[in-house]
């Protein structure tokens, strides 16, 4: 089984960034680097290697979706794990974002105390 | 887990009062942006702007706790949205109006929830002890009010006297106290307290819990108080004993400690829903996507019901419910089903396997919650019954017992230190032959009020047997220890009971064992070492706590 090491967090709100990071690092023991929009995610993706990309759906500019779309274009990116969370995490959303290839969806706002276990508990779930 | 999870609270505090420092520009960002609107097509890009600070506001503020200026923030995002979707030129000015009013009200919002502390992981502090409540005392009688407030204050009441009726009905006009308490007649107002809290508009609006002192129980006054929804009647000489047996009485009944329940779903997506509906209704909710961790998240979690998912990777509920129900702690928790299975005989064949319920999904939120809570609340009713005293609402022997243990494991695996006091009263069988054990009982629900007032919640009271009681203080070193229980045995020989126009007091001996002195101890060892030291302060000549020396006790003797 591979193993979750290196996160690469994807949100526009910083204080929302901070509390993810904290908690994925201090808690889940991941390695984390945080990207502030889609963008900056799709270059900062191949220099980082991430084991798993969790991706806020709705960015500025390109957003989640777009950007894990973008992801999969890319031959080196285009294996990565991305994990899309979402504020509106309704059925028909889920079901859409996974048959774009999101591996699984995350509710926000997440519980700082669980953000790690639960990221960890997909990762095994495809992984394990 | 203890000591990173304080050092994470302490982490996540310092991000949230980062975050809090600069939201306030924020605010003043989106309520200048949303005014500069007048609604043409041109100003797209500056909704579009709104929309995603909005969005933002609205995903951070509830990552923060700050949940009204969330739901505020979600309610304008949806708006914005809606707009954005159609010609900004349609946009109905009225609509515009509010919405621009709805942003400038955020700043105001985030000033009322800034007060309150983050609620996602709140350590109790230790100091200061106790609750505070408000209380107003309405006596005309000087002294006499004096007294009062000088007895509530020994149970850790904080009391605001009044010594005439219109000085508290200026401050009613302002203020709101948690409880008034008055006297009936005020002769030199000319003024009969029952009919001014009828007349009088400051009164009548204060909608707050009543009690009425008065030196004649008459038929009338009485009669008056009630149609009034007075809490009470009390007649002087007023037993303050009793009085703070009626407020502690009052003030449980609103104070519930939310439910706990754990779910177990692989399905995170929905479980996570679960738990946001079931947070929103103010209940605590753990979840775990893996079955195997089951047994831990019980252990550590302790949770009132278990909501369990019917098929799980690798294991089915009726395994897990099973396993549960080897244990002999969980076999009276309760173990629902949640399943998409409408098979009947399915679930009769799971039902046998140990669990109470099912509930079939999908279901909607507000049955979840309702099926949830009467459930846990039965638990709890049936929990109590079996596991608390019925004379003072404390722990029995046996739970208080299993606390210690548990509780010491706890401090031993993060690191803290624990503190375990025994508490005894001084020479109770020559006040149960004086005064008759009625008499007696009420000493019994004084010491236990005292202590429930004077301790955090997280600390486990119980009564350990006739005059006998326990306290667990875990996170708490000797020092304080000593502090908190010296503080209650202080209060304790301050109180005056009467009895038939006679006037007496108690005193209590403690005996205190802190888990730092005892590295090797059990719990039981523990309990055994503050029971020495309280023989100690019985021997020093009573009413006074002893701390035990830390040699452990001597074993196999008696």
């Amino acid at each position: 089984m591979s193993l979750l090491q290196r996160i690469l967090y994807v949100d526009d709100e910083t204080g929302i960034q901070s509390v993810a990071k904290l908690a994925l690092e201090m808690v889940g023991g991941f390695t984390v680097k945080l990207c502030g929009s889609g963008e900056e995610a799709l270059r900062e993706a191949a220099a980082f290697a991430p084991d798993l990309i969790l991706l806020d759906v709705m960015m500025p500019g390109m957003d989640g979706p777009a950007t894990l779309a973008a992801l999969r274009e890319q031959p080196a990116l285009a294996a990565i794990p991305v994990v899309l969370m979402t504020a509106r995490a309704q059925a028909e959303d889920v079901a859409r974002y996974l048959s774009l290839g999101a591996l699984d969806v995350i509710a926000k706002p997440f519980d700082p105390m669980t953000l790690a276990s639960q990221v960890r508990a997909v990762w095994e779930k495809h992984h394990g | 887990m203890d000591d990173l999870e304080s050092e994470f609270a302490a982490e996540l505090a310092k991000l949230r009062g980062a975050y809090l420092e600069h939201l306030p520009e924020e605010l003043a960002g989106i309520a200048a942006c949303a005014s500069s609107l007048s609604g043409r097509e041109s100003e797209r890009p500056l909704l579009d702007e709104l929309h995603h600070r909005l969005h933002k506001l609205a995903g951070s503020g509830s990552t923060f706790g700050l949940d009204d200026l969330s739901r505020e923030a979600r309610v304008l995002e949806k708006q914005a949205r809606a707009w954005l979707a159609g010609p900004i030129e349609r946009i109905d000015p009225g609509a515009l109006a509010a919405f621009v009013r709805g942003t400038q009200a955020l700043a105001a919002t985030l000033r009322q929830g800034e007060s309150r502390p983050a609620p996602p992981l709140k350590s109790e502090p230790h100091a200061p002890l106790g609750r505070r409540i408000d209380i107003w005392l309405v006596e005309d009688d000087a002294l006499l009010g004096r007294e009062i407030v000088r007895l509530l204050d020994q149970f850790g009441y904080q009391t605001r006297l009044f010594t005439r009726l219109d000085a508290a009905e200026q401050a009613a006009a302002r203020e709101r106290p948690d409880i008034l308490i008055m006297d009936v007649l005020f002769p030199e107002e000319g003024l009969n307290a029952t009919e001014a809290v009828a007349s009088r508009p400051a009164f009548r609006a204060l909608d707050c819990p009543i009690l009425f002192i008065s030196a004649q129980g008459d038929f009338h006054s009485r009669v008056r108080a009630a149609r009034l929804g007075a809490e009470g009647f009390l007649t002087k000489p007023l037993d303050v004993p009793r009085l703070v047996d009626r407020l502690e009485r009052m003030f449980e009944e609103r104070q519930v400690t939310p439910h706990r329940v754990l779910i177990v779903d692989d399905d995170i997506t929905l479980a996570e829903h679960f738990r946001l509906v079931l947070r929103g209704a103010g209940i605590d909710v753990k979840v775990i996507t893996d079955p195997e961790a089951i047994i831990d998240a019980v252990a550590a979690f302790r949770p009132e019901l278990i909501l369990l998912d019917l098929m799980m990777p690798g294991y089915t509920g009726p395994e897990l419910a099973t396993v549960i129900r080897q244990y002999d702690d969980w076999v009276g928790l309760p173990i629902v089903y949640l399943s998409a299975e409408t098979d009947l005989d399915a679930q009769i064949q799971a039902l046998g396997h140990g669990a109470d319920d099912f509930l079939a999904k999908p279901i909607s939120d507000a049955h979840l919650v309702a099926a949830v809570r009467v459930r846990v609340a039965r638990a709890r009713q049936l929990d109590n019954l079996m596991a608390r005293d019925s004379l003072t609402g404390l722990l029995k022997h046996a739970r208080i017992k299993e606390e210690v243990e548990i509780e010491l494991a706890r401090a031993r695996r993060g690191g803290k230190p624990m503190s375990v006091a025994m508490i005894d009263l001084d020479h109770f069988k020559s006040i149960n032959d004086t005064y008759g054990h009625a008499v007696g009982d009420r000493v019994i629900k004084a010491v236990a009020h005292l202590m429930r007032q004077r301790l955090r919640l997280s600390d486990a009271i119980g009564r350990y047997g006739g005059e006998e009681f326990i306290a667990i203080l875990p996170d708490c070193d000797c020092d304080t220890a000593q502090a908190v229980i010296e503080d209650i045995r202080a209060r304790f020989a301050g109180l005056r009971f009467q009895h038939e126009g006679e006037e007496f007091a108690c005193t209590l001996s403690a005996g205190l064992a802190c888990s730092t002195r005892y590295p090797e101890a059990k719990g039981s060892d523990l309990l055994i070492s503050a029971d020495e030291a309280l023989y100690a302060a019985k021997r020093g000549g009573r009413n006074q706590v002893c701390l035990a020396d830390g040699k452990m006790p001597s074993l196999g003797e008696d």
